[in-house]
């Protein structure tokens, strides 16, 4: 190599710990008995792997399996804790109350007790979106209070535990990576939030006994309440994310994203019953939603100002989101954090 | 469809002139910082201790390596794919054993092993078995159903190792193996280093301050200061070149003994009643026997000194011109960064 440094001729240093005294005095030395090894029961052998590697989706899948499966069992999967998994459950249950309301319409029958009940939780424009956006306090708290629990560690964590090292050093890159934590979020809050709407829409047609002509009058509505359902998943999952890849804590992550939901809507709210100006509420990602969610099932906006501008704030909002993930994301250290 | 599908398990078919890694002109800045200066490199397979003070470039290099970050300029390649270009199959070469904690206390040594395995594209069943296999070589046979959680540091040192090994990689990339293991555990860890390369016919990457470690576990050294490499030999090579010392024990009278050696002309180096006296030929342990009898001493010990790899570390230093007395030097704010 050229321009290596030349050791020749140097000296070494003297061993400081090796002697005491100053060596003019006498000294005595103790000699300890070496400790004798009875046996050994372990035999270290190192074998080879013959094995293949799978391609790009395999591992995705891995990443993408790991915190799914996390929910329904922990054994071999991410850990979330039980009250977490108590709550996704209760937070279920609670989506799809409806469909036991429609049951009992449904032996109700005509007329009577059934008639009242198929009107209040049957098939209309205002349920199909208040069972994605409207309904307080299912709708406007359980889902900020379960996106808060499934996303808060989803990054964070990783930077806790130093465990975006584990990612990096093989073959994830970031934006499969992002891409997959992203995508694991998406499908945990799909699950409750869209399936759910899904179980209502079709478990309203099968107890009832709808035909083909309520099908088509509804399916448009039910198409426009599943295209806010996914907004809304979309738009929290790049927020909960966003939050949880800057903080090394599940928890700011979990009271940040519950903080911009509600004391968003919280300020609008107020500058609404001040000055009787709805404007604010572009801040608030819920409202945004529920703006958009309105026109899109076709139901009377409950806001003054222009649907557009709803449209942008959320496409900015998202696109914010975004731009802080990558760039959080990008931070991430494999050999020190 | 499956980039690393087909596996080629002889490392050297897969390298250019068998070199596990090349570097030309390799530069890396981080701004106006120069990381890496002009890095001219070429390692044979084997065990390599990568040394330097902390904010030399080890990590710099590291990340080089995986292809993790982008070089300034200059070429390299590791097992024969381009460091700019072929990240990903080198990372699915390497296996890469950090300082710091990067395991999840919430999973098992197994779970967490297998996944490890998972995100290299293993699929679950081997991955599960491999895991198994890993998790006795490194010693947490019986504590593989423990949360990482309830791990000691040197369990927790073997299960990292453990994920590193999961893929059995041509290469394993050590950064400070030993870093807060008890004697044990470090006794431990080094020897399955060491076995990984001698019996596995890996190839052993590995950076540390302790300079026993590195020489317990390695054949040749990089040595890194300010982003240039200032060294790149076998620890044997370097042995030889620095200057031979004879160490000696004496009992009373040893500044007498000291004043005589230095009257013949021999150089001593005094700590209590040891010395070391520079050999300058054959004829120096005669000379030492007769400057005892003179001294009226007796000689007790008499032996070659041999200069280990924190002599040699430290002679560097010194021949760097940086104030280095021992290797704990290192861990100072000046060296690490820290503190004001």
């Amino acid at each position: 190599m050229k321009n290596e440094l030349d050791i020749s001729g140097g000296t070494t240093r003297m061993e400081s710990a090796f002697g005491s005294g100053d060596g003019d005095d006498e000294a005595t030395a103790s000699v300890a008995q070496k400790a004798e090894v009875k046996a050994s029961i372990y035999e270290q052998t190192y074998r080879p792997w013959r094995g293949s590697l799978g391609p790009r989706w395999v591992r995705n899948y891995a990443i993408f399996r790991h915190h799914v499966y996390g929910i329904f069992s922990s054994k071999g999967h991410r850990h979330y804790h039980p009250l977490v998994r108590l709550t996704i459950l209760i937070v279920f249950l609670f989506s799809i109350s409806p469909v036991a309301m429609l049951f009992l319409a449904s032996l109700g029958g005509q007329g009577g007790f059934g008639e009242i009940l198929s009107r209040m939780w049957g098939i209309n424009r205002y349920n199909l979106w208040g069972q994605v956006l409207g309904f307080f306090p299912r709708n406007l708290c359980m889902w900020p209070l379960l996106t808060a629990l499934v996303v808060g560690g989803m990054i964070s964590d990783d930077r806790r535990n130093g465990t975006s090292a584990i990612y990096f050093s093989r073959p994830v890159n970031r934006t499969d990576y992002t891409a997959m934590k992203y995508l694991s979020s998406a499908v945990v809050l799909g699950f409750v939030i869209v399936f759910s709407y899904i179980v209502y829409y079709t478990s309203a047609i099968v107890l009832n006994g709808e035909g083909w002509a309520f099908l088509i009058d509804t399916f448009p509505i039910f198409m426009g309440g599943l295209i806010a359902g996914i907004l809304l998943v979309i738009t929290y999952t790049s927020i909960g994310l966003a939050l949880s890849s800057i903080s090394q804590s599940r928890f700011f992550a979990a009271v940040a994203f519950l903080a911009v939901i509600y004391g968003t809507k919280m300020v609008a709210f107020l500058i609404e019953s001040t000055f009787d100006s709805s404007i604010l509420y572009l801040l608030s990602p819920y409202d945004g939603l529920a703006h958009i969610g309105q026109w899109l099932v076709g139901i009377e906006s409950n806001y003054d100002h222009p649907l557009s501008l709803s449209i942008v704030s959320i496409l900015l909002i998202n696109f914010l989101s975004l731009l802080l993930l990558t760039s959080r994301v990008s931070s991430l250290e494999v050999t020190r954090e | 469809m499956t980039p690393y599908g087909s596996r080629v398990t002889n490392m050297a078919s897969e390298t250019s002139e068998g070199l596990l890694i090349t570097a030309k002109s390799l530069n890396k800045m981080y701004g106006p910082h120069l990381a890496l200066d002009d890095i001219n490199l070429e390692i044979p397979p084997g065990a390599i201790g990568i040394l330097g003070p902390n904010g030399a470039g080890k990590s710099t290099f590291f990340k080089c390596l995986l292809g993790l970050i982008k070089t300034t300029s200059g070429e390299g390649s590791v097992l024969g794919h381009d460091i700019r270009t072929e990240g990903d199959l080198i990372r699915s070469k390497i296996g890469y054993m950090p300082e710091y904690d990067s395991l999840d206390p919430g999973l098992t040594a197994i779970d967490q092993v297998r996944y490890s395995g998972e995100l290299l594209g293993m699929n679950p069943d081997s991955a599960t078995q491999r895991a198994h296999e890993v998790l006795q070589y490194v010693g947490l046979k019986d504590q593989r159903y423990r949360k990482i959680e309830t791990f000691s540091t040197g369990m927790k040192q073997a299960a990292k190792l453990a994920c590193a090994l999961i893929h059995d990689p041509d290469i394993l990339i050590c950064d400070e193996p030993t870093n807060g293991l008890d004697q044990r555990a470090r006794e431990f860890m080094l020897q399955t280093l060491k076995k990984t390369v001698s019996e596995g016919g890996r190839s052993v990457l590995m950076s540390s301050h302790v300079m026993d470690d590195v020489e317990r576990v390695c054949d040749r050294i990089v040595m890194i200061h300010k982003g240039k490499i200032v060294v790149h030999r076998s620890i044997d090579e370097m042995v030889n070149q620095v200057e031979k010392e004879i160490e000696i024990s004496v009992w009373g009278g040893a500044s007498r003994m000291e004043q005589e050696l230095t009257s013949i002309g021999l150089s001593v180096r005094r700590m209590g009643r040891n010395m070391r006296v520079t050999k300058v030929d054959e004829e120096t342990y005669t000379n030492i026997l007769s400057s005892a009898a003179k001294a009226k001493v007796q000689v007790r010990k008499m032996t070659d000194y041999e200069p280990d790899l924190e002599d040699i570390f430290l002679l560097i230093m010194d021949k760097l011109g940086e104030d280095v007395k021992e290797t704990d030097d290192l861990i100072t704010p000046r060296y690490t960064g820290e503190g004001p």
